[in-house]
């Protein structure tokens, strides 16, 4: 339920914060990375902090995990298809033998065809993610933003607790 | 006004984040290296493994593994290896490299062959060991060992064979079929050359110059003419060529055909065995038996050896090629792995050396004191560069096993993989077993054991030496009233006090052999041969003669058949040899014809064809 919660809150408060649809669009491209990707590798805690520290919705990243999480799932045999080939591309063999060689470089698993595909299939995804969500968020701000603002259930959701914790990653 | 790029304010709430991150590491890490480590372990060597606890000591590069339990494959009620703490250290550079270097290791606890509070769970997934498990049952189906049959014989028996169940009628009818086709194949490919136009155009080319005077002719006109006669030549010897080609392709044909008819006497051969097996007349030969009550226990012995070298060859295998692996289990997909070991750099594992003191506790018969070594057992065998090699021996007089002895070499080096494995065992209490179809339990009591095995590529040895001086023999005759043949046989086994056995393991994985030798088979040869050898050479002759009455008629046909087509094929292709020869011929001898007064000034140049 405070995920559900937490969900619609971000959902609301991304598409109403101060944040531009540049910064906006750009946190939700950020967030698929952790939803596309296997969550428990070390690119996302990159991928996280940057959410954190770049001028960016922390809230649109959080609302781009979310609808990218299924995606990731549905994804995940064309991604390991995509790793696979990239790892067994004879072009690159002597890269990858070079960073499987490398300090700390292994505990990456690029080495593993759906870590490899998913992180490339987010790179090639990124762009037209920030494009659509740029357009998305202009839209709705130009059409409904204002209506929803009015509304009880935005009121009482910006009310709750949760709210404040947003307020820290609220852009600038 | 302009955005600033970062956000500092996040700085201290990132931090703390981290801060949890790493906390959670730090609670969760012997967890998670337990269950990775548990994971792992499973899936290479295709059994349960568990691990009560693993203890990580960061600060001098090492771990602790508790509590350690490796189910046996091949027994999911026992342990083949329990040890209660096993203390690694490890490279702390080559761990940089998430590779496994290990500089020293030491066991604790060892205990082998213990039952399990639990039987161990099947691996889950379809690993390489599951697929060995699969192959190893079909090797063991292949080794093919024969039943004991001690029923009673009964000579009057009927002997109610369906053709339908014999292999000579089935591969007979098979026969005929492929005659009838390859013979039907070689008309429609013959008729497919068309070989008449070309023999029609050339004899009638061959007349109509037969019919001209050379010296008539003009310069002009008898140079054309040679020229038109050329090309026929040409033609014709293109056909011939034709012809030739397919000759080699039918005789290919026809030589597959006179296989078959080979075959239908191998087959013949298991339609006796079968039909003996229906009437269950006994064996007699001391080979037969002796597999017959030694097999499955031999097999046992050798297919667990072979598991073992058919792991390491899949594990350890030669050469810097990547290796792809399954991925670790997770919520999402698992993926694929893949390795790019590289020259002069860490193996993914290597245990450089070793020297093991281990002690083996509690009141199983191998409890004692043990020295191990082991020397280059790597993941990666190139970049190590020699042999892995690895001994184990224990000298106790006294208890259950005097003296034991391991020793092991893999070479996987060479594109070819070597393995040998050598196991010694002297004043050993051997267990107990009951020999399949018999009424009868062995007791080997104290002895010796010798187990030799080599696989190298595809090909395998393997020697296994049993000597127990003083044997005891328990009928088993609980619930069961023995039959003469049984109470024969027991008690001519039971006379023997010792045993001796070799079985010679040979061949190749898909194609094993194994034969078995003991001081057992003879004797009980002996007596079945002199109590019921009569009997079963009649039986054995009435079988003969009912498979041959009911295989004869068809093996014959099918022998008549493939002649036939020979025959035929042989004469089909005859007639139209004959024809392109003669042929060719005249238009050899019209050429000469045409040339000849020309004194040379019509130069007939070469063919080429």
């Amino acid at each position: 339920m405070l995920t559900l919660l937490k969900l619609l809150q971000s959902l609301l408060k991304t598409l109403h914060s101060e944040g531009t649809p540049h910064q906006v669009a750009a946190g939700m491209a950020l967030g698929a990375a952790l939803g596309l990707t296997p969550l428990m590798n070390v690119h996302n805690l990159a991928v996280f902090a940057a959410l954190a520290l770049l001028n960016v919705s922390f809230g649109a990243g959080m609302l781009g995990w979310a609808l990218a999480t299924p995606l990731g799932f549905a994804l995940d045999p064309v991604f390991h298809r995509l790793g696979l080939a990239l790892l067994d591309a004879p072009g690159l063999r002597g890269f990858w033998t070079w960073a499987y060689n490398v300090p700390l470089a292994p505990y990456t698993n690029f080495n593993n065809s759906v870590v490899l595909g998913s992180v490339v299939g987010w790179l090639l995804l990124a762009a037209p993610i920030y494009a659509a969500a740029r357009v998305g968020v202009v839209r709705y701000r130009a059409t409904w933003g204002e209506r929803v603002r009015q509304s009880k259930l935005y009121k009482a959701v910006t009310a709750s607790q949760l709210y404040n914790v947003y307020r820290l990653f609220r852009p600038e | 006004m302009a955005r600033r790029l970062v956000r500092w304010k996040a700085v201290v709430p990132l931090a703390l984040v981290v801060a949890l991150v790493a906390l959670l590491a730090w609670l969760f890490a012997e967890p998670v290296a337990r269950d990775t480590a548990e994971e792992a372990a499973s899936k290479a060597l295709g059994t349960q493994v568990d691990l009560a606890r693993v203890r990580l000591y960061p600060q001098r590069s090492g771990f602790a593994l508790e509590g350690l339990q490796v189910a046996d494959p091949f027994d999911s009620t026992r342990n083949l290896l329990q040890a209660d703490r096993i203390d690694v250290k490890v490279d702390p550079v080559a761990l940089a490299e998430k590779k496994l270097v290990v500089e020293r290791l030491r066991l604790e606890g060892i205990r082998l062959g213990e039952r399990r509070a639990r039987p161990a769970r099947p691996v889950a997934g379809e690993g390489y060991a599951k697929t060995l498990v699969r192959q190893l049952d079909d090797f063991r189906r292949r080794l093919d060992v024969p039943l004991v049959k001690l029923t009673p014989l009964d000579t009057l028996r009927q002997l109610a064979l369906d053709p339908g169940q014999l292999g000579t009628v089935k591969a007979a009818k098979a026969l005929l079929a492929a005659a009838d086709s390859s013979r039907q194949a070689v008309t429609r490919r013959v008729d497919s050359l068309r070989f008449g136009p070309l023999l029609d155009s050339a004899r009638a080319l061959a007349d109509s110059v037969g019919r001209l005077d050379p010296k008539q002719l003009d310069v002009a006109t008898a140079a054309r003419l040679v020229q038109r006669v050329q090309g026929q030549v040409k033609a014709v010897d293109q056909a011939r060529a034709r012809l030739a080609a397919l000759e080699k392709e039918v005789r290919g044909g026809v030589q597959a055909l006179q296989a078959g008819v080979g075959r239908l006497d191998a087959a013949r051969q298991q339609d006796y065995a079968f039909a003996r097996g229906l009437l269950k007349l006994p064996s007699l030969a001391a080979p037969d038996l002796s597999r017959a009550m030694f097999g499955p226990v031999t097999i046992d012995r050798f297919q667990q050896v072979l598991y073992w070298a058919e792991l390491a060859q899949e594990k350890l295998p030669p050469g810097l090629q990547p290796r792809r692996e399954e991925g670790p289990s997770r919520l999402r997909m698992a993926g694929t792995t893949v390795a790019f070991p590289k020259e002069r750099h860490y193996p993914q594992f290597l245990l450089e050396s070793g020297q093991v003191d281990l002690t083996v506790g509690g009141s199983s018969p191998l409890a004692g004191a043990y020295r191990a070594a082991a020397q280059g057992i790597t993941t990666e065998p190139a970049l190590v560069g020699v042999p892995m090699a690895f001994q184990a021996r224990r000298d106790a007089p006294g208890t259950a096993v005097a003296a034991l002895e391991v020793r092991g070499v893999l070479d996987h080096l060479g594109a070819v993989m070597r393995d040998s494995v050598l196991v010694t065992a002297r004043g050993v209490a051997l267990p107990a077993f009951r020999l399949p179809g018999l009424p009868l339990t062995l007791d080997p009591r104290q002895g010796g054991a010798q187990l030799a095995f080599a696989l190298a590529g595809d090909q395998l040895r393997g020697r296994l030496v049993i000597s127990a001086p003083a044997v005891g023999w328990s009928p088993d005759t609980a619930g069961a009233t023995l039959n003469d043949l049984e109470r024969l046989v027991v008690r001519t086994i039971a006379r023997i006090p010792s045993l001796d056995l070799t079985a010679e393991l040979g061949g190749t994985r898909t194609a094993p052999t194994l034969a078995i030798r003991t001081n057992l088979d003879e004797a009980v040869a002996a007596s079945l041969r002199a109590t019921i050898g009569e009997q079963v050479a009649k039986a054995e002759a009435r079988v003969r003669a009912e498979v041959d009455r009911l295989v004869g008629e068809q093996q014959a046909a099918a022998r008549q058949r493939v002649a036939a087509v020979q025959g035929d094929v042989e004469a089909r292709l005859g007639l139209e040899r004959g024809q392109l020869d003669q042929v060719s011929a005249r238009l050899d001898q019209e050429l000469k014809r045409l040339a000849g007064p020309a004194g040379g000034l019509i130069r007939i140049p070469k063919l080429k064809l």
